[in-house]
């Protein structure tokens, strides 16, 4: 199991800890196709006294009997269609439309168009006109739509234990006994940060009306550290925005702007581009540095990591300031003493390659770092000239930041009865507030004297306290408004009336602020016109909203920058629209306002003295590095939940993380060797202990993180009746542990533990071992300089395919001939694309049971590969404790010579003349053959119906294009024919030849790393052939003679090497490569 | 003690044998024929909630299946119309109809009207009427003579060897594009030419592959 072809010489790729250790588990994932028993029903149905051959015999029954019916020319059952009374102007059954709006996040907002199916909103895509998108989505914005149409959302306005109405609610309000004092004096709100600017206009009229009244904004994860440390620094409240295109050498210090901070979505696009090489490679690559304890996507696609204690990142800052001060830079931070677990010569390579490259340098820190960091930050960056070019300041109202000082103070204030109402807006605090704080005990004592609102998606934690529960709309079924971080402001549009009856946070807020029920998109428009400059004429113009296709909207797009402004919906007849109405169809047509982004701001470049000492101070007296019995536990947003409020999404909660691969669960995360001194394996039970508070919960080995801390993801154990979120996937417990009930206010991200066995196990569901492919050149990579003297490396050393095949192979004869390629290089793995499929393809979750029994069915999956210089001997204790991380999806590779398609016994698996690899369900008759013979492990089996009982309301969101696919039926990647079909009818009906750029598959749409390309591979002008005419392109195991239409362009690492010398050229190093794989399965 | 089997009863696995395969074909035959579509779905008329007559709308007063259909010619969905599409006409023509009084009640009331499909695909095949229409199929090739139907009957099996047959050979219902909907419609003069000509005009080739219809 040595390095392969072309990369690094020496270097030992793995997948797992058990794997290395010859675990009995994984080598049975890497022999068989499915695990032992695999094909057995669940436990569940067996202790009903069902076998699976009992199952089989009844469904046999049935179907006979099915088949007396229908022998007459009498259709059961009879369908129905019901066509509208009034077809909406603008609706043609059968072509998806596409609007505009916004997902507004925190103080941030994320553009989208979203698809919608005869009013059903079904698949959330990026918009190209949002600068903060830019086609592109994330994880969060793919799976919004399923939390549409959580059944378990909360759907009437309840008083008490009773369910009560809206009018009932506002009447209590205006003339009941909810009604607040006139001064506002007892009056609380705790909101959740927002950029709104109808929120924030709400938000004033409501302390204009009652001056007394107490604003709380609140959130459990946020980036209050951020905001502190700049407003520290720099004297007033700033959001920064990371240019990270325009960088070529970023520092980040236990940050996870990749995935889980900040604008990630742009981040990423703009870190992917950074990290472009030509063909023969580009010095300009941004070179990544990674200071962290945690192992996250962000660290794990750093070109140096340096492996620190989260803790002990302040002392990392300083030392570095220390650095760069020495190359004579004007910097308040000299003085930081050498650390005796922080490598000075990596800090000195670090600030040297900082200081060479001034002004295309960028210094990122994390949010769970302390705002004295974040000062030093932007000292650093400041004084290193980066301040304006890689990064800038930008000032936009909001209604203020996370702050957890506030939360405390209201919590003193409702226990000394200083508030007798408490409307909380959104947020969730009996369940994520401090635990220190005992939020539930101060509702209590709150409650006696006067009321707890709650407007809540959910009937969670809190609502049980609230006197009143509303439950709130989603984002897509409410009018609202969102500004991003530069400021750029955009309206949140609604697709679809609130499926549940849900009132916008903004409705509510008006009752409040202006004591009288307000149509939301009337209170949106009022600020709107405002923010236009323009008067709302109410009278003309209150119509539907603009729609338009796609594909106009796309069209549309490209063509306005210098056409004046006219009305996107350029209606059939003469219709007289205000100046308003005009600007703000435009403003919905394009999801984004143009010219609304605030100016870059000119900040005080001299930063306040004391910058130092406060991060010495948080770096070494506060912070020493842990050692002996206690460790450092570091409480971290989860990368799918989130804070939790994630937690009843299916599609997330089975979605692997990024770099555990653990699903529906959280787990203690440890390093191997922290293991080892505690004498704890994998999925053993231990008790994290903070004084009072114990935590019971698995632990899991995580390479790459730094030794004595415990890494727990915030977001699980969620104790209300939400099927996904609370469901019993366990009989004990609900996915996963409440971590909260550890968090307290003086550690909320970083503080210390002890841990202890406490004897027995616990199972958890990872996708790690699953579909390994045993150990051949997979991933290929090489260092930039290594790649300028060798180009070819991806493929010099390939095993040179046998040529010959046992069956005639297929021809092809006309164009399109599809294919795609994947560039590892941009690729960070972080999961958009795993969710757009799934929302695309209407691919089923199949619970943490079929996890583990290995038949999740994501058609496309994220492998994650871990690799270390140097062979090991496969003991835990010699593991190498940095190891560098590859990411590598894997959809179907849709082969020109398939294997599936020779084996299959009737034919339901085909190709066809462009190339696809099709899947017909209803010929397959589940042998599975298919999947055995895949060498790319891409098939997916249904081993049940695991749509069955969906419930009905969530129908709405499939995709009407995809078949549901029923038990007993394989399937995988498509190429998304759906798309395929749709752009060839469309181009045709345009009377024109299909263009590249045409079809977009939904990873690719997804994508935000633009890793993705997919055309023609006969067009020589298109996207695809460029990328695969690269010198990185390689075929995956093309030994096989799979002649796969997916290929990969393979990795380039960045290395400085001042720290990791050039290795000695080897010659010959893929000899080894079967040692220890002497297994030849296919 | 008499025999309890007859002599007869020698010959009985003869015949036994030779009745099998009779059997076994007939059963074969039986399921070939009266399990097709050809067999359950031809002939198939619903009783609609409104009576509504193809053969007075098209046949005597000439409606285009457009005026109704309109979405067939953009979308993969010939739509069937909105209550007020019918009641564009009904709200001055046979206003006293008690036969309408379903239609008056779904325009007054806003209650959608519930009609049952005739023409019924099976769920995993994805038809696409506005490409067919494009292509110049004429709606007759496979709705029949819809204009001389007093209740809408489905005339054609629309199985998968029978849309195939036309993807093998598209010519036989290709018409002038003008001509797609007109029902009374026949070829003139050599219409083999003129299919040929239109099929590289129109640059058609009907997909043959399952991804063409299945996803």
């Amino acid at each position: 199991m040595s390095a392969g072809n072309g990369r690094q010489p020496d270097k030992t790729y793995w997948r797992s800890l058990e794997q290395v250790q010859g675990d009995s588990r994984a080598t049975e994932f890497l022999h068989r196709e499915f695990p032992e028993g695999a094909s057995e029903a669940p436990p569940a149905l067996l202790e009903d006294g069902l076998s699976r051959r009992s199952v089989l015999a009844m469904l046999g029954s049935t179907a006979s009997l099915a088949g007396l019916a229908g022998c007459d020319v009498i259709r059961r059952p009879v369908e129905h269609i019901v066509p509208y009374v009034d077809a909406p102007e603008g609706m043609v059954p059968g072509i998806p439309l596409a609007y505009a709006t916004t997902m507004p996040f925190g103080n941030r907002a994320l553009g989208l168009i979203l698809k919608s199916h005869e009013g059903r909103p079904t698949k959330v895509e990026g918009n190209e006109l949002h600068p903060f998108s830019g086609g592109a989505s994330g994880v969060w914005a793919q799976s919004s739509i399923l939390d549409l149409y959580d059944p378990d959302r909360s759907k009437t306005v309840r008083f008490g234990d009773q369910a009560s109405s809206w009018n009932d609610f506002v009447s209590a309000w205006t003339e009941g006994d909810l009604a607040p004092a006139a001064d506002g004096a007892g009056l609380a709100v705790l909101a959740e940060p927002s950029s709104s600017p109808t929120l924030l206009r709400l938000k004033s009229a409501l302390l204009e009306r009652y001056p007394q009244a107490r604003w709380v904004t609140w959130q459990p994860v946020s980036d209050e550290n951020a905001d502190r440390g700049l407003e520290s620094a720099a004297g007033d409240h700033f959001h920064a925005l990371f240019h990270l295109d325009a960088a070529q050498v970023l520092l980040s210090l236990d940050s996870d702007f990749l995935s889980t901070e900040g604008d990630s979505v742009r981040n990423l696009r703009g870190y992917a581009r950074a990290r472009r090489v030509g063909d023969n490679g580009a010095s300009e690559m941004l070179r990544h540095y990674a200071v962290d304890g945690v192992h996250s996507v962000t660290s794990a696609n750093a070109d140096h990591r340096l492996r620190v204690q989260s803790g002990r990142v302040a002392a990392f800052v300083a030392q570095l300031g220390h650095a760069v001060a020495a190359h004579g830079l004007e910097l308040p931070l000299n003085g930081g003493v050498p650390a005796a677990d922080i490598d000075d010569a990596w800090v000195q390579a670090v600030a040297q390659d900082l200081v060479d490259h001034r002004g295309a340098g960028l210094i990122v820190a994390g949010d769970r770092q302390p705002a004295e960091v974040h000062a030093a930050v932007y000292a650093l960056n400041s004084a290193l000239g980066n301040v304006g070019a890689t990064v800038t300041y930008h000032q936009t109202p909001d209604t203020g930041s996370s702050s957890d000082a506030a939360l405390t103070d209201l919590v003193a204030a409702m226990n000394e009865g200083a508030v007798d109402r408490l409307l909380v807006l959104e947020a969730n605090p009996v369940y994520s507030a401090p635990a220190d704080l005992d939020f539930a005990a101060a509702l209590e004592n709150l409650n006696s004297a006067g009321a707890v609102i709650h407007v809540g998606t959910h009937r969670d934690e809190t609502s049980r306290y609230a006197r009143w529960h509303v439950p709130l709309a989603h984002y897509l079924e409410s009018w609202g408004d969102a500004r991003a971080t530069d400021g750029a402001a955009s309206v949140v549009q609604p697709l679809i009336e609130p499926l549940y009856g849900g009132r916008s946070a903004v409705e509510v807020l008006a009752l409040a602020a202006l004591g009288e029920a307000r149509d939301g998109r009337d209170l949106v428009r009022e600020t709107w016109s405002e923010l236009l400059g323009l008067p709302l004429d109410d009278g003309a113009g209150a119509e539907a909203p603009v729609q338009e296709d796609a594909d106009a909207a796309a069209a549309d797009g490209s063509e306005e920058a210098d056409a004046p402004p006219v009305d996107p919906m350029s209606l059939p007849f003469p219709v007289a629209l205000s100046e308003f109405e005009v600007a703000w169809r435009r403003v919905l047509h394009d999801g984004v306002q143009d010219g609304s982004a605030a100016p870059a701001a000119e900040l005080a470049t001299v930063t306040p003295e004391d910058c130092a000492a406060a991060v010495r101070a948080a770096g070494d007296a506060a912070n020493p590095v842990v050692e002996g019995e206690e460790l450092e536990v570091v409480f971290r947003c989860s990368a799918a939940v989130f804070d939790g409020r994630f937690a009843n999404n299916g599609w997330l909660q089975e979605l692997p993380d990024p770099i555990t691969k653990l699903t529906w669960d959280n787990a203690a995360l440890i390093s191997p060797a922290t293991a080892t001194a505690l004498g704890l394996e994998n999925e053993d039970l231990v008790t994290v202990s903070r004084g009072e508070r114990e935590l019971e919960m698995p632990v899991w080995l995580v390479p790459g993180q730094a030794d004595h801390t415990v890494t727990i993801d915030l977001g699980y154990g969620r104790d209300f009746d939400g099927r996904i979120a609370s469901s019993a996937n366990d009989e004990d417990h609900n996915p996963g542990r409440n971590a909260y009930l550890l968090r307290t206010s003086d550690a909320l991200h970083v503080g210390r533990c002890a841990l202890r066995a406490s004897g027995g196990s616990y199972a958890l569901a990872q996708t790690q071992d699953h579909h390994s492919m045993e150990g051949r050149p997979i991933v290929r990579e090489a260092a930039l300089d290594y790649f300028e003297e060798h180009p070819d490396f991806a493929t010099a050393h390939s095993e040179k395919p046998h040529e010959n095949s046992m069956w005639d192979e297929w021809t092809y004869k006309d164009s399109p001939q599809w294919g795609m390629t994947i560039d590892l290089n941009a690729c960070v793995g972080c999961n958009a694309c795993v969710i757009a499929c799934q929302s695309e393809n209407n691919i089923p979750i199949v619970g943490k049971e079929q996890v583990r029994e290995g038949r999740e069915m994501h058609w496309l999956r994220i492998d994650r590969y871990f690799s270390s210089e140097g062979e090991s001997d496969g003991l835990v204790d010699d593991l190498p404790h940095d190891p560098q991380t590859n990411f590598q999806p894997v959809p179907c590779m849709h082969c020109e010579n398939a294997p599936c398609e020779q084996v299959c016994p009737v034919s339901a698996t085909v190709h066809d003349d462009e190339g696809l690899n099709a899947m017909v369900y209803n010929r397959c008759i589940g042998t599975r053959y298919c999947s055995n013979n895949c060498p790319y492990k891409v098939r997916r089996f249904n081993y049940f119906n695991f749509t069955k009982d969906t419930p009905e309301v969530m129908h709405l969101g499939k995709n009407p294009d995809v078949t549901i696919r029923s038990r007993g039926v394989m399937e995988k990647c498509t190429y998304c024919v759906q798309r395929i079909s749709r752009a060839k009818v469309d181009a045709k009906q345009d009377g024109r030849p299909l263009a590249d750029g045409d079809v977009v598959t939904a990873c690719q749409q997804a994508c935000p790393a633009e890793a993705i390309r997919f055309g023609d591979i006969t067009d020589a002008a298109s996207q695809v052939v460029e990328a695969k005419t690269s010198p990185r392109n390689y075929n995956l195991l093309d030994e096989l003679h799979t002649k796969p239409r997916t290929t990969y362009l393979a990795k380039i690492r960045h290395p400085n090497r001042e720290i990791v010398p050039a290795p000695a050229p080897v010659e010959d190093h893929g000899a080894a490569d079967d040692a220890s794989h002497g297994e030849d399965a296919h | 003690m008499a025999q309890i089997f007859p002599k007869w009863t020698l010959k009985a696995p003869l015949y036994v044998a030779a009745a099998l395969p009779i059997a076994g074909a007939a059963a074969v035959g039986a399921v070939w024929y009266y399990g097709s579509p050809e067999y359950t779905d031809v002939g198939y008329r619903p009783v609609q909630p409104v009576p509504y007559s193809h053969k007075l709308h098209v046949g005597e007063f000439g409606l285009d299946c457009r005026y109704c259909h309109a979405s067939v010619e953009e979308s993969a969905v010939s739509n069937i119309p909105p209550t007020k599409v019918c009641m564009n006409c009904h709200h001055v023509a046979a206003r006293e109809s008690e036969l309408l009084e379903p239609i008056r009640k779904s325009a007054a009331q806003g209650r959608p009207m519930r009609w049952v499909r005739v023409h019924n695909l099976p769920d995993y095949a994805f038809f696409n009427h506005s490409v067919h229409v494009g292509a110049g199929v004429g709606c007759k090739s496979c709705h029949g003579p819809v204009h001389e139907m007093e209740v809408v009957t489905q005339v054609e099996p629309l199985s998968m060897g029978w849309c195939l047959e036309c993807h093998r050979d598209p010519g036989p219902h290709l018409r002038p594009l003008d001509a797609v909907t007109d029902m009374e419609w026949t070829p003139t003069g050599d219409h083999n030419a003129f299919a040929e000509q239109a099929i590289a005009d129109r640059g058609l080739a009907p997909p043959e592959d399952c991804t063409g219809c299945h996803r």
